[in-house]
Formats: structure tokens, sequence, C-alpha cells
């Protein structure tokens, strides 16, 4: 028994064929039938991620170890070893999940990872250690539940993200989450959204003014607005951190809900467009809308929306309708040891009376598979079905009768989630950074728990002030920890002295959360990782001291400025000798000498595969499977298979100059008959032609022949391909 | 028997003699001098932050191996990851015990089908390990697991 086969009837049929054919394009690459940098993109865009070390080799301390794994030479993209543990990403759109797929999720972290469930800053889950192989059942069983891994990763739009308090929130116009559903499950596969040159991340807040969902960060954000009693959304477009961060640009002050969809996918369409595809470092939309300017980026996506095919599904907002499990009730006096400090920090009322959501504090944003079995267990006890990740890699549960707060906090203290402290400055942030991430420099995670690990004994000691700061982290330049948001950030680099590397932190001091994003954070210096925590308490013990009346942290760093903030940290970024202290030479939790000799090639990017490249790839896909229906004696299905696959190719083709041709053989075959003729080998032209016009023929030799001929015409088209891109 | 995904847990008599975080440098030595044979040693994960998780990870292609505190009880896991017979799976990770150094429970250890499409008997097991074998009353969803006491 195969989880193919036992979870064959729970599987969405769309979502069964996606994992069957990933599956079959891994046996293409295992046989080398399709080349590692379209089985790179392949992949990354069901969200099988690579990882540190995938490039079979390892820095161990003292030398470079070649990592001998069994199957050498077989990859699964450009120098990633096809043994090579991996990380699966896994999209939890708006974070909202329910507890048998959180069960699910525990289930597979078990077997195919190593147990654990980490919550990323897009409020995804992320496993680590994955191989490739599993990868398929593993995507199966989420799919049985209700969960897809496409588009996860790669050039792509990844995971939609909203404020975990949608729908409970005191201060917001609407609740986002239909419209953040809805935007998810339209743009998930879109043929428009299947050449981008870089990611596409899009944000759902409810207000304005809170951090909801960090919507100035974001390619594409909503803030929800009514406006004379009508539903919608100032629009931003263009925001995104990364090593240079932009906010984002108004778009529209108030977008009607019904226009949402189509102005995200005429805004897709002018991305893939004109976006960058060559220069990946400019290649996100941000780049674009500052290229054009706000206003012709506009008139460029009103003149697209304008010819935009109507489409059914853009008023289509699906009912999110939450159904407490039991009824309001106040908080009586009962008080558990350790439930105030828990309340006050950890609790949120709803504006619903009487009900609150509990914010589950993940340290460093990762839960045991059991831990998540036994959270299920109190969701289904206290709330009933309704969780959400958040993008401080924590897990709200909703809907909690007031009166059992205690209870809950109980319960959650025995399964060792009964930390308080969310949203303040122990909640750290950070990115999976030297551990696993191939881009790492420095160790975020290991920073962040040597931090907690400090801040913690001190906390309930600490001035108010202090306690509400954020601190977050990331490995490297690339934003991924959200370092430019925080009170105080860092992000990881390196210094070289006396040849030697150390690793260092950059200080950024005056992000902020609030006002979705509202502001970026400056650098001040670059310390040694290891003075970080002489960092945070000098910077911290300086806003107490010299703080005025109520005056927020940015605030305080604008008024003492960029030098006075640099002074207090000049002194610690100076580094000893290695003979006066070698442990300035070695990273936190890491016990090797510091070494850049690990950073790899970056996947975040993807691959820039065309969007005919992917189509020509699913044509001999079809005809892979053309040849394995011959092989089983299904000759009809052959045939018809290896037609698909001329038909695919040619619509490809077409493609690249109609977005909109449909998938009809007679439309395609006319289209491509009048478009590629002249530019086709008309041999090879020759055999799709004939087949469209003929009758299938069914018998074991001519559905033979028809796979060979097939195989020619998918040759053909590429040679095509590179003849229109020449012309180009 | 037709998986390979089984895990043994093998439970230290001091658990609380050595902190946690010591298990990190032990870890990277071993991948230094590919210390366990038959095993391609990769990294080291420290989940130290992490209520009765996985403590200290070692990855390895072969296996998973960590300084496991589940159910508060602080043993060495193996996960086996790539096919080998269970006999095998329970040597490797005796021998793995063996280059940690730490006083094990020799009597009585853990193994758990770390695959939820397999389901072994406790008379299965107990014809591979040689072992007197008893299936553990655990929570439905969690794994299949059976408590062994060696002869």
């Amino acid at each position: 028994m195969t989880w193919k086969e036992k979870l064959a009837d729970k599987i969405p049929a769309d979502w069964g064929r996606e994992i069957d054919i990933y599956d079959t394009q891994m046996e293409l690459r295992k046989l080398g039938k399709i080349d590692e940098k379209l089985f790179a993109e392949t992949r990354l865009r069901r969200g099988a991620y690579g990882q540190r070390y995938d490039n079979g080799q390892r820095f161990d301390g003292f030398q470079t170890q070649h990592l001998k794994y069994p199957q050498t030479g077989l990859t699964k993209g450009p120098d990633t070893m096809w043994d090579a543990p991996g990380m699966q990403r896994i999209k939890i759109p708006f974070g909202g999940l329910n507890p048998r797929q959180l069960e699910v999720l525990a289930d597979v972290a078990e077997e195919h990872s190593d147990g654990i469930l980490h919550i990323t800053t897009r409020q995804d889950f992320q496993l680590h250690f994955v191989h490739i192989e599993d990868t398929p059942s593993l995507m199966r069983r989420l799919a049985a539940v209700g969960i897809t891994t496409r588009e996860a990763c790669g050039n792509s739009v990844r995971n939609v993200t909203a404020c975990p308090l949608s729908g409970i929130c005191r201060t917001e116009a609407f609740d986002v989450t239909p419209y953040a559903k809805a935007l998810t499950y339209f743009l998930l596969g879109h043929p428009d959204t299947q050449d981008f040159g870089r990611k596409f991340k899009p944000a759902f807040s409810g207000c304005e003014d809170e951090a909801c969902g960090l919507v100035h960060m974001h390619d594409l954000g909503g803030v929800a607005k009514i406006r004379d009693g009508k539903r919608g959304f100032k629009l931003f477009v263009g925001g995104g951190l990364g090593a240079v961060p932009y906010q984002a640009k108004v778009f529209a002050d108030f977008l009607p809900v019904e226009e949402l969809l189509p102005t995200a996918q005429a805004i897709a369409r002018v991305f893939a467009r004109l976006g960058e595809k060559q220069n990946r470092a400019r290649a996100r939309i941000k780049f674009l809308v500052d290229k054009l300017g706000i206003e012709e980026f506009k008139r460029l996506v009103a003149e697209e929306r304008k010819i935009l095919p109507p489409d059914p599904r853009w008023t289509q907002f699906p009912a999110v309708k939450e159904k407490p499990l039991k009824p309001a009730s106040p908080l009586d006096s009962h008080r558990p040891e350790g439930f105030n400090a828990w309340l006050e920090t950890n609790v949120y009322r709803q504006r619903q009376d009487g009900y609150a959501t509990v914010t589950v504090a993940c340290p460093l944003g990762d839960i045991t598979s059991t831990q998540a079995r036994q959270l299920a267990d109190f969701v289904r006890k206290y709330s009933g079905d309704s969780i959400r990740t958040s993008v401080e890699q924590n897990l709200l549960i909703r809907w909690v009768s007031e009166a059992d707060l205690p209870a809950l906090y109980t319960d959650l203290k025995k399964i060792g989630l009964g930390e308080h402290g969310a949203g303040t400055i122990l909640d750290m942030t950070a990115c999976p950074g030297t551990d696993t991430c191939k881009l790492g420099i420095a160790s975020s995670r290991g920073l962040a728990r040597e931090l907690r690990s400090q801040l913690a004994g001190k906390f309930f000691t600490m001035d108010a002030a202090v306690k509400g700061l954020r601190i977050k982290m990331s490995g490297c330049f690339n934003s991924c920890g959200q370092h430019h948001l925080a009170d105080i950030g860092f992000y990881g680099n390196s210094r070289t002295i006396a040849n030697r590397k150390v690793p260092h932190f950059q200080v950024l001091l005056g992000g902020q959360w609030q006002h979705n994003a509202g502001s970026y954070g400056l650098a001040i210096g670059s310390v040694p990782a290891k003075n970080v925590p002489i960092v945070v308490e000098r910077i911290t013990e300086r806003f107490v001291r010299d703080r005025q009346g109520n005056e927020s942290f940015q605030n305080f760093i604008t008024r003492i400025g960029k030098a006075e903030s640099r002074k207090m940290i000049e002194d610690l970024m100076v580094v000893p000798a290695y003979e006066k202290d070698p442990m300035f030479y070695s990273d936190w939790g890491d016990p090797r000498e510091f070494s850049m000799g690990d950073i790899g090639m970056g996947e975040c990017a993807g691959e820039v595969i065309s969007a005919l490249h992917f189509e020509l790839g699913a044509a001999e896909r079809m005809n892979f499977e053309a040849q394995l229906a011959h092989e089983a004696g299904q000759f009809a299905e052959a045939d018809r298979l290896a037609y698909d696959s001329m038909l695919q190719a040619a619509r490809g083709l077409v493609h690249e100059q109609w977005l909109d041709v449909p998938a009809d053989p007679a439309t395609v075959v006319k289209e491509f008959r009048a478009r590629f003729a002249s530019l086709f080998q008309p041999s090879l032209a020759a055999y799709l032609f004939r087949r469209h016009e003929n009758a299938p023929a069914a018998t074991a030799e001519a559905a033979h022949r028809l796979i060979e001929e097939a195989q020619l015409f998918i040759e053909g088209a590429h040679i095509c391909a590179d003849k229109v891109r020449q012309q180009k | 028997m037709t998986t390979h995904k089984y895990g043994v847990k093998l439970f230290f008599t001091n658990p609380s003699a050595k902190p946690l975080k010591d298990f990190i440098p032990v870890f990277h030595g071993w991948i230094q001098r590919q210390a366990l044979p038959r095993h391609l040693l990769i990294d080291v994960h420290d989940y130290s932050h992490v209520h009765h998780g996985p403590g200290i990870l070692l990855v390895a292609h072969e296996a998973n191996l960590s300084i496991d505190e589940a159910e508060g009880r602080r043993g060495l896991v193996y996960i086996r990851k790539q096919p080998a017979p269970l006999r095998e799976i329970v040597e490797a990770a005796r021998q793995a015990a063996k280059l940690l150094g730490e006083p094990f429970d020799a009597g009585t250890f853990e193994i758990f089908v770390n695959d939820r499409l397999a389901t072994p008997s406790a008379g299965q097991i107990a014809e591979a390990t040689g072992g007197r074998v008893a299936q553990k009353k655990t929570d439905p969803r969690e794994r299949l697991t059976f408590t062994v006491q060696a002869h």
C-alpha cells in the first residue's frame, strides 16, 4: 500500500493529477530525460527547496569535506545533489488551518523530516532534512486534507498572507480572510502568473495603523476600507525587503472588492511581460514600479485590465464562517501561577464580547510533532477548528471563551507551550540562517536562542518600554527575518581579521512594525556576533535612561541621531585577536571555526525558466506518459497522449504571442499554422497537422509511430522557440 | 514488515548529567572523523529550545540521530531513513550509543515505526530483535511503539 493508493479518493482530482505529474518528472529527471534547471524550477514551484550543503561540500571546522552521497552524478538542480537533504515549504494561505491539518503536518514532519514543524515569517510551515523522493507522498498526504505546496517557492505567487486577527480584530474595517482566500486560489497556477522573473508576495490587512499584514513591504498589498458603505481595498504595489527595502506605492486609494482579482491579474500580466528576467537582483516588481514610475505602471495595468477576458471567479468570495465551540463567558477569579503574565502578553480580547485569541509562543517558530497533535486537541477542546499561523512565527488559537483561559493556559504549560512574552522583546523572529539556508552568513537562530535565554531571566525586572520592543534577525542581508521592521534588527555578515573570518551582525535601529511596516530601520554598524547581547543591553539601557516621557523607540533613535547611535556600539565593533579570544571566531551554537565557504547559490530566486520552457517540458512529460501507456498495451491512450503532447508544444508557442489562447485543438492548430508554419520545419509540423486531420489510430504500430513523430515535433518546437528568441 | 523506517530509542541512565548543548561539539567531532561506520554524517542541528524535542540532532544520509527528550526521558534516538534490516538498525543505534560514551540502559529500549503505512506486530519485532516485546500504549495518533527487553 502506498499513500497514493490509500488516499486516492481523498485528494482533489486536479491536485492529485499535479502531484502525479511531479512524480513523473522526478522519474524523468532520474532517467536524465529532463534538464536539471527545469527540474529545479519544477520542484521549487512545488515547494521543494534546496538546503545548505546540498552541493556536497561542508566545512567541518578544519577542512571542507566532500560528502559522498550514494547517487553520485544525479542532481536535482545545478550543483545540487539528489540525495542531499532539502527543505519542504508548505503554504498556509492567510495562515489558516484546522486541527486535522495540523495533525497531518505533525505526521509528515515526523516521517519525512526531523519531527519539527517550523513556522516561517510568511505564515508557511517548513520541514527540513527532507529527501526529494519523499516529497510526492508528503504532498499527497497534505493534499488529502486540503493543503497544497504548489508555488510555495520559485518565481511564482507565494503564500498570500493576512493579519491573523482577521475576523476577530477590534479595529479592522472588515474581515479580509475571504478575499485573501479568493486571491490565493484564483492566482494559484493561473496562466498569467507562470512567467515571472521572480517571486511575488501578496498580503492583506484589516486596518491601516496596526502591524497586521505588513502590507507596505509586499509586492501587492490590500488594506481593508469601507467607502460609502461598500467594501474595498487601499491597494499597494511594489514594496519589498531584501537587501534594499522599498516601501510599497499606493496603487489605488480605494479599489472595490469586485475589482481586486482582475486588478491583481492585470498586475501579474504587466509584471510577467515587462519585469526583468535576466538580472535576478532587479527582477522583483518593486524594481519595475520604480523604473516605470507608479503612474505609468498604473496606466499599463489599466490598459491590461480593459482587455482581460471576463472570469466568473472575480466576484466569488468564499464564505469563511468561524463558529465558536462554546458560549462566551467571562474570566473568573481563578488564576493559576504565571497566568497573569501570560494573560498580559499572549491574550487578545476579540471584538466579540467574551472571546479571546491566544498566541501560543513557539520558540524560534518551532514545535514538535507531539506538541502539534496536543495543540490540535486543545483547539478542539476550547475553540473549535480555527488556528492561524503568524508572521512572528507563532500559532494563534481563536474563539476561546474567556472563562476557559486559565484551563487552556494550564494545558499549554503541560506541553511546554505556556510561555508568556508573545509580541515582546522575548518573542524574537529569526530566519533559518546558517542552520539550513544556503545563503546564510551568520547564525540568526543561534543568536536568537542566546538572546532569548539571556533576556528571559531579566524580563520581569525590565522597564515596560523595553519589554515592548521587537528584535528580529536574519542570517544575511536578504531580510527573511524581517530585520528592517524591528526596533532592533540584525543581519548576518562577515569581517576578515588577520586572515580569519569573524561572524558579524549589522545593527539596524528604529524600524517600524506598526502601521503595516510603516518605516524601515537604519544600519548603524556591524558588530561581532558574540558582542550582540551586550549591544542589546547597552541600547535598551540607554533608551530607558534617556527616553523623554512616553517617547517611542523610533522617535528616540531619530532624536539622538545616527552618529550618537553608532557611538553606543563603536567599542563593541572591535574584534580581539584570535590568540586573545578565539571565541569570537566561531558563531553562536556552532563550535566550528567560522567560514564563509559553505555559502551556496540561493534558490529564493528560482531558476529563470520561461513559460514556454515549462510548456515544452509538459509536452515531453506527456510524450513519456504516452510511452508508458504504449508499454501497458493501452494504444488508444498512447495515441491520445502523443497527440496531446504535440498540441501542448504548439500551444506553448502560440501562448508566447497570445496570452489567452484557448486550449481547444482546432484553435491551437489554426493559430500554430498561422503564426509558426514559416519558422517550423515543415516535415515536423506535418506530424501535428496529419494527426489533427485524421481519426486516431489505435493499433500498436500506429500509436508507436505517432509517439516517435510527437517527440520529433517537440524537438521542432524547441528549435522554433530558439528562432523566435533570436528574432526578438 | 515491509518498512525500514524504524526508530530506536536507547535511554540514558543519568539523564541530567550533561547539558544538551554539550553534545553539539561531540556530534561535530563525529562529522570531522566520519566516526560512525557505514553512515555519511552531514550536519548538526540545535533544538535545545524545544520542549521535549529532538534536542541535538545529527543528520546523516542513512539516519537521523538525536539526543532526544521526548516524554521528558533523555535518550539517544536513531531513526533509519535508508533501507536496512531491523536487526542492523538496532545494532547501528547501539554502536552510536557506545561511541557517545554515555551510560545507557542496556536492558530496555524502544522501537517505533516511523511509517504510518506499516503495522508490524510485536512478534515480528521480537523475532528481529531477539528480545521480549510489548506494544506501548500511546495516543493512537503517535507512532506505533514497542518496548523491548533484551535477554
